[in-house]
């Protein structure tokens, strides 16, 4: 005879802990609790059997893993979380007698807890961590534009701010943004990242208010695991493309409202020659512009000077004294000698051949006019080598102004006024540049070339701007579709209105007409029809009216005929299914089905559309 | 009175040596003081005279104010503080003499012993009832003041209230004196002075100490300094020294510097999953979608009216015409949030995503048309006026008897459809069934308490001899020795006529109407079951003895159905959930079957003999391999998709073609062909392929074939038996229509 198995000793009921237990276990609060699971990426699992996880009791409880609980009780986070309890009794009872010295001892020796370790934990790999970045980079920028109150100290926000600056630094100056989506919700940015997609969300530039059933203390407690991931993300990043982090801020720019253009980018490689060089530069360059802001450009534009060379020559000229000054060649790094070997795998990155669609813009220049947001666009065309102004009350940093000659695009987004009071040489800038909607920006970059800027000129009625995310499997596509439904909706139009014209003409012989119409629809074999034409014509039905009757009425007898016969079998086998397999199959027919109909749906709402439109085309 | 007297006295019993005994109260008292008294008689002689003093005080006391007491609660209380009561006697003395003073007392002035200075001494005030002052008449609570000025006032002068006394007691000049101190926080007594000059007893001129107190000499420890506590003092200096105490830390908010932190290797362990990526938005999120993703007048209605926990899409599609009229979205925090509440709060499992077609779930089965042949349409129709209970196909498959409730028993040909012969019987038929043998030829017809034995007309004359010589012997079997309460009864020679019976079993009394009729193989027994009676209602009838028994004595359970095993002497027995199956040679059951049914309806056992199929009316159908378990093998059952979505929202018809939607009435496995069919009070038929291989390995196969419809459903009840031509694939069955159809291939 075996052991004598007990209860509870083995299996669900050990691999599981109840929320409540883990917590008495821990010795610490809920909210702590849920700090450290927030902290150390902890989840509650479903077991296979509640019943049996909950030894026997079906409460609704949430169960966590036993095997991660006893992981978080060597966690050194939980043990400052304990020693921050004390501390925060001592402070309390140092203020309520008045101590104030020893308060502020206190509060100078406040135990603070350090997330490198379970950043390390989390993320073993360089790959993992930006695999994962999606959501921290969607949290740093809504922190980055809410307003800083009692709970939401302005540091958190400056330094929120300062991480989606140093992301948006980091993507202009790989060019590795690859899709941008204008949705209602904000804008989705995604980029290609060592080869891993991080799609971002940015809200449009409102004051955002945070709601009421939001718990602002879980959200922070995100937001400090995110910016220190981030931070070590960038480290990396930076470091990888031979780049000084945290880049230096200028703080008399950053004042003026330069944004992104406050933060300098410097490249560790520069050696000590190099720098009179970049002076030169400066000297031969456009005077407006700032130093910090013209690094930031030029270590941008040297990315790919190689395939501007060719293409354009504004660029080329201009790019060509840079090439050799930001050019990054490896080189053993004294303090840490990994580095080297990063260096070349990056290098190694950029000599593949680069597709164009990085350096989209790098033969334009762009000026935003003031209605426009100049964080997304700066953005945007930087990313894919254009260069870009803006007026002074967009903020302070734009490296040319309105009267420049070199811009070729401006991107406005007001309606059409006719001016009167222009002057010559407004007018003739005018005519020179083009003038196009925002849209026209990110659908070029969507589509991966450049799109005629004519449907999305000032004024116009914008085409639909679609997802560049795609859909799934067989969902509609609005724009496939186009053609196949116009020309099913102008065989329908014919339809509607022969009988309207026949009304009109001759209401005589209309009985007889439909009567042999109908025989023409149910008459199967080759006899019958030609009985059932001999009949229409002698009821004066044109031939092509009858023959469009009998191919209709052969569709619609056809469907579901064939149907049936080939059903039958399969039905029949149907019932032979295990219990299982029919679910299964059930659910899989039934998502089928509404995915089928939601197409349906969207392609029936196309037709009257268009239906519609024809309508008022010939109306008007 | 009685009470206060008492309490001394109860007093005694515990402190007999101290207290007095009032000697000439103790004649006065009633009973059962006297019996205390027998106690104190002892202590009294010495204690009486003791204190004669006090006995003269009692009165007087009786007399102010005490009467008032309650004489019960002065029985209980006076055991509780005996002793303190002891120690007010003696307090009493004391107050003796102010008892007759004025409202406050007035204080002495007399010469201290210690100082030398006179001072005034308060006489002790007492808190106890004798020191209230309030029972006296001197009630001048006004004080020198004209009389009138009280006119309008509810009271004379300024009164406190007594609530020992429970009246209004005034205070006098000085008591009110040092309640006005007490409130000004001043030393209650007037006369006392806090700044009284010092007194110096020990210091001051000429009174110094010179003297040491004590002659020891003065520890080291006085004047040489702390050798630990140099050392201690040290190893602070010298950790500051080597840096290893920071004199002024700098503040712990200092930043978390970056650095390379995957530089070093990683640990072996797998990195946990990543979470889930949210979804990418689609068409109908962009700020200027096509046309058709705006939502009509009705969705956002009903978009509207639905909860957010329900709502497919938390947004509704918008379109606005240039970018900058594109305002913020209300909801971008909360999503944030909630997609942070995933995160942590939500359990994740991981699960395989399933890229298959779902045809091939289904599974691969031989076409129908491959094997042929089985009945597929109706070739013809005989109609009952009642309905088609029951149905028996002769053993060469050419003739039908049909039965109907009205109690009409028609026999017809199978392919023509004409009848031939009609008999009538008084009440409904139960139960019809030809004798399975080859050589004789006649068929029983079970109705109510009887069954009757009918040879059809047109018999060819060796058939018709032998079969009359089988069922009305000219000699007849011995009787058994145990007589049966079931009768078998020949009708005369002379009598014997085409319509009526050649023998006629009549079962005992109330045992109601036979419902089934099964043969043995060989045609020599043949079992009843009916729906009364007593064992169950089972019958065994043997023809060449004539002779009837009860197989069992008793049984658990309703019987259904009974079959005999085609190839060994076994014999099945449903009951309402179970199928026994017995030893008839052994006389002992074999094995139960659960089928899982609730109620069993119907029952065929195939020709091997080792699969039996067995119908409920819980339009469940389950086969049993007998070899191989009691459970079956297969269901086949009706199963409800529709409630599994309830709210679905397409019109398109989800639900499978499945197994009967109502009750099973009937099963029958052809003798010879691969077919079983089932019939189902859904008024349909459906046909079975039913391969069973010799091999143990191979499985039965199963196939679907047809279903047949024809039958109508009447009063809920569709079609009630099927039955098989022995030679043809063809199938006859009856329906409550009152239509009898053959089914042909």
């Amino acid at each position: 005879m075996g052991r004598l198995r007990q209860k509870g000793k083995a299996g669900a009921a050990k691999a599981y802990v109840t929320r409540t237990s883990a917590i008495k276990k821990l010795q610490c609060s809920l909210a702590d609790f849920r700090r450290l699971c927030i902290l150390k990426g902890i989840f509650p699992r479903e077991p296979r059997s509640r019943k049996k996880a909950n030894k026997g009791s079906s409460a609704p409880t949430s169960f966590y893993y036993a095997k991660d609980i006893a992981y978080l009780a060597h966690e050194p986070v939980l043990k400052k979380l304990r020693e921050h309890k004390a501390f925060a009794k001592k402070l309390s009872r140092a203020l309520g007698r008045g101590e104030w010295g020893d308060a502020k001892n206190l509060e100078d020796n406040k135990p603070v807890y350090r997330l490198d370790h379970i950043i390390k934990e989390r993320y073993p790999t360089f790959i993992d961590a930006v695999r994962d970045i999606d959501d921290a980079l969607c949290m740093v920028f809504l922190f980055a534009s809410l307003p800083s109150n009692a709970r939401l100290p302005a540091s958190l926000t400056e330094n929120c701010a300062r991480l989606a600056a140093e992301w948006q630094l980091y993507v202009m100056h790989t060019r590795s943004l690859r899709k941008t989506f204008l949705s209602i919700k904000g804008i989705y940015y995604q980029a290609e990242i060592m080869d891993q997609t991080v799609t971002w969300l940015v809200p449009y530039q409102f004051t955002q208010n945070i709601p009421a059933d939001v718990d602002v203390r879980v959200m922070l407690t995100f937001l400090e695991l995110y910016q220190t991931l981030l931070g070590f993300v960038f480290f990396k990043l930076y470091t990888d493309s031979g780049l000084i982090y945290p880049p230096p801020l200028d703080v008399k720019k950053d004042e003026g409202g330069a944004g992104v253009g406050a933060f300098s980018l410097q490249s560790t490689s520069r050696t000590a020659p190099a720098a009179p060089k970049a002076k030169a530069v400066e000297v031969d360059g456009r005077k407006i512009s700032g130093k910090d802001v013209r690094q930031a450009i030029k270590t941008m534009t040297s990315a790919d000077t190689e395939i501007n060379s060719g293409d354009v020559d504004m660029q080329a000229a201009e790019s060509n004294p840079m090439e050799v000054d930001e050019e990054f060649v490896p080189q053993q790094s004294t303090s840490d000698p990994q580095s080297a070997s990063s260096l070349t795998t990056l290098k190694a990155l950029e000599a593949l051949p680069q597709s164009l669609t990085t350096a989209l813009f790098s033969p334009y220049t762009f000026y935003l006019s003031r209605e426009t947001s100049r964080s997304i666009f700066e953005f945007i065309v930087r990313s894919f080598g254009g260069r870009i102004g803006w007026p002074a009350s967009s903020g302070s940093g734009s490296p040319f102004d309105e009267s420049d000659d070199s811009i070729t695009h401006v991107i406005i987004d007001r309606p059409l006024v006719e001016r009167t009071d222009e002057t010559a040489e407004e007018r003739e800038r005018r005519l020179r540049r083009k003038y196009v909607q925002p849209q026209w920006v990110v659908d070029c970059i969507n589509a991966g070339k450049l799109l005629l800027e004519e449907p999305y000129a000032q004024g116009k009625t914008l085409p639909p701007h679609l997802s560049p995310f795609g859909e799934y499997e067989g969902a509609y596509d609005p724009t496939s579709l186009g053609s196949h439904v116009a020309e099913e909706s102008e065989s329908e139009d014919e339809d509607v209105e022969l009988p309207e014209d026949e009304e009109e003409e001759q209401a005589d012989g209309q009985v007889a007409e439909k009567s042999a119409l109908r025989a023409a629809a149910t008459a199967s074999d080759a006899a019958a029809l030609r009985a059932a034409e001999l009949a229409a014509e002698v009821a004066g039905v044109d031939y092509g009216t009858f023959e469009k009757e009998v191919r209709k009425s052969r569709k619609k007898s056809k469907a579901p005929g064939q149907v049936d016969a080939e059903d039958a079998e399969q039905d029949m086998n149907k019932m032979m299914m295990s219990n299982k397999q029919k679910k299964l199959y059930e659910r899989m027919k039934y998502s089928e089905k509404k995915k089928a109909s939601e197409r349906a749906v969207l392609e029936g709402k196309k037709q009257l559309l268009q239906k519609q439109k024809k309508r008022e085309a010939k109306a008007g | 009175m009685a009470a206060l007297d008492v309490k001394p006295k109860s007093k005694k019993r515990k402190e007999a040596s101290r207290d007095e005994e009032p000697a000439p109260e103790a004649p006065a008292f009633s009973a059962p003081v006297e019996s205390l008294e027998m106690l104190s008689d002892e202590e009294g002689p010495d204690e009486s005279a003791s204190d004669d003093g006090q006995v003269d005080e009692f009165p007087e006391i009786d007399a102010a104010s005490d009467s008032e007491e309650d004489g019960s609660f002065g029985d209980e209380e006076d055991e509780e503080d005996s002793d303190g009561t002891d120690e007010e006697d003696f307090e009493e003395e004391d107050s003796d003499d102010s008892m007759d003073r004025d409202i406050f007392p007035k204080p002495k002035t007399i010469i201290s012993d210690i100082t030398g200075h006179p001072k005034r001494v308060y006489p002790e005030i007492e808190p106890d009832y004798d020191s209230d002052s309030s029972t006296e008449d001197t009630q001048n609570r006004v004080g020198n003041v004209p009389m009138h000025w009280y006119d309008d006032l509810p009271h004379v002068g300024t009164s406190a209230f007594d609530k020992t006394a429970q009246m209004d007691k005034p205070l006098s000049a000085e008591e009110l004196d040092i309640i006005r101190r007490l409130y000004a926080n001043e030393v209650p007594d007037a006369g006392y002075d806090p700044y009284e000059p010092m007194t110096e007893w020990f210091t001051g001129k000429g009174k110094e100490e010179i003297m040491p107190l004590s002659a020891a000499p003065e520890p080291k420890r006085r004047w040489v300094p702390s050798k630990w506590e140099k050392q201690k003092v040290m190893k602070i200096v010298r950790a500051i020294r080597q840096g290893r105490i920071l004199p002024s830390k700098p503040k712990t908010a200092s930043k978390l510097e970056f650095y390379s932190i995957w530089s070093e290797p990683s640990t072996s362990h797998a990195p946990p999953l990543p979470a889930p990526k949210p979804r990418l938005p689609t068409n109908s999120e962009s700020y200027n979608p096509p046309e058709e993703y705006l939502p009509s007048e009705a969705e956002r209605a009903e978009w509207e009216a639905m909860d957010p926990e329900d709502r497919e899409r938390d947004y509704l599609p918008q379109k606005f015409p240039s970018l900058r009229l594109v305002p913020a979205y209300d909801r971008f925090i909360k999503e944030r949030f909630n997609r942070q509440l995933d995160l942590y709060l939500a359990p994740r499992i991981q699960r395989v995503k399933l890229n298959i077609d779902p045809s091939t779930l289904i599974p691969k089965l031989p076409s129908p048309q491959s094997l042929k042949p089985f009945p597929n349409y109706k070739s013809l129709k005989f109609t009952h006026s009642g309905r088609a209970r029951c149905l028996s196909i002769s053993p060469d498959g050419a003739w039908v008897i049909s039965g109907d409730e009205s109690g009409i028993v028609s026999l017809w040909e199978v392919n023509v459809g004409r009848e031939v012969k009609r008999w009538k019987f008084e009440g409904k038929i139960g139960a019809l069934e030809w004798c399975p043998r080859l050589d004789v030829s006649y068929f029983v017809v079970g109705i109510e308490e009887a069954l009757h034995f009918i040879i059809p007309p047109n018999l060819p004359s060796p058939v018709l001899a032998l079969t009359q010589s089988l069922l009305a012997p000219t000699t007849l079997p011995p009787a058994p020795e145990t007589p049966s309460p079931v009768k078998w009864v020949t009708p005369p020679t002379s009598s014997w006529s085409p319509d009526t019976a050649i023998l006629t079993v009549h079962l005992p009394q109330s045992s109601g109407l036979p419902k089934q009729i099964t043969w043995h193989r060989r045609g020599d027994y043949m079992a009843t079951v009916s729906s009364g009676g007593t064992q169950g209602g089972v019958w065994m009838h043997q023809i060449t003895r004539r002779h009837s028994q009860a197989p069992f004595k008793k049984i658990r359970g309703a019987v259904q159905l009974v079959l005999f095993h085609p190839l060994k002497p076994h014999f099945f027995v449903a009951t309402q959930q179970y199928v026994r199956v017995y030893n008839l040679a052994e006389q002992k059951l074999l094995k139960t079957l659960t089928p899982g049914i609730k109620w069993i309806s119907s029952m065929d056992v195939h020709p091997s003999g080792d699969h039996l199929i067995v119908g409920g009316y819980d339009r469940k159908l389950c086969w049993f391999d007998l070899e191989l378990s009691d459970k079956p093998y297969k269901i086949l059952r009706y199963d409800f998709p529709a409630f599994k979505y309830p709210s679905l929202p397409l019109n398109a018809k989800l639900l499978l073609p499945s197994y009967h939607t109502r009750a099973i009435r009937s099963l029958a496995f052809h003798p010879t062909y691969p077919l079983f069919a089932s019939s189902s009070d859904d008024g349909a038929i459906q046909v079975f392929h039913s391969r069973v291989y010799n091999d143990l390995m191979t499985d039965p196969l199963i196939v679907p074939l047809k279903i047949l419809r024809g039958h109508t459903v009447k009063e809920g009840l569709g079609v009630l038996q099927v039955k098989w031509c022995a030679r043809q694939p063809w199938l006859v069955s009856g329906g409550a229509d009152g239509t009898v159809g053959v089914w042909c291939s």
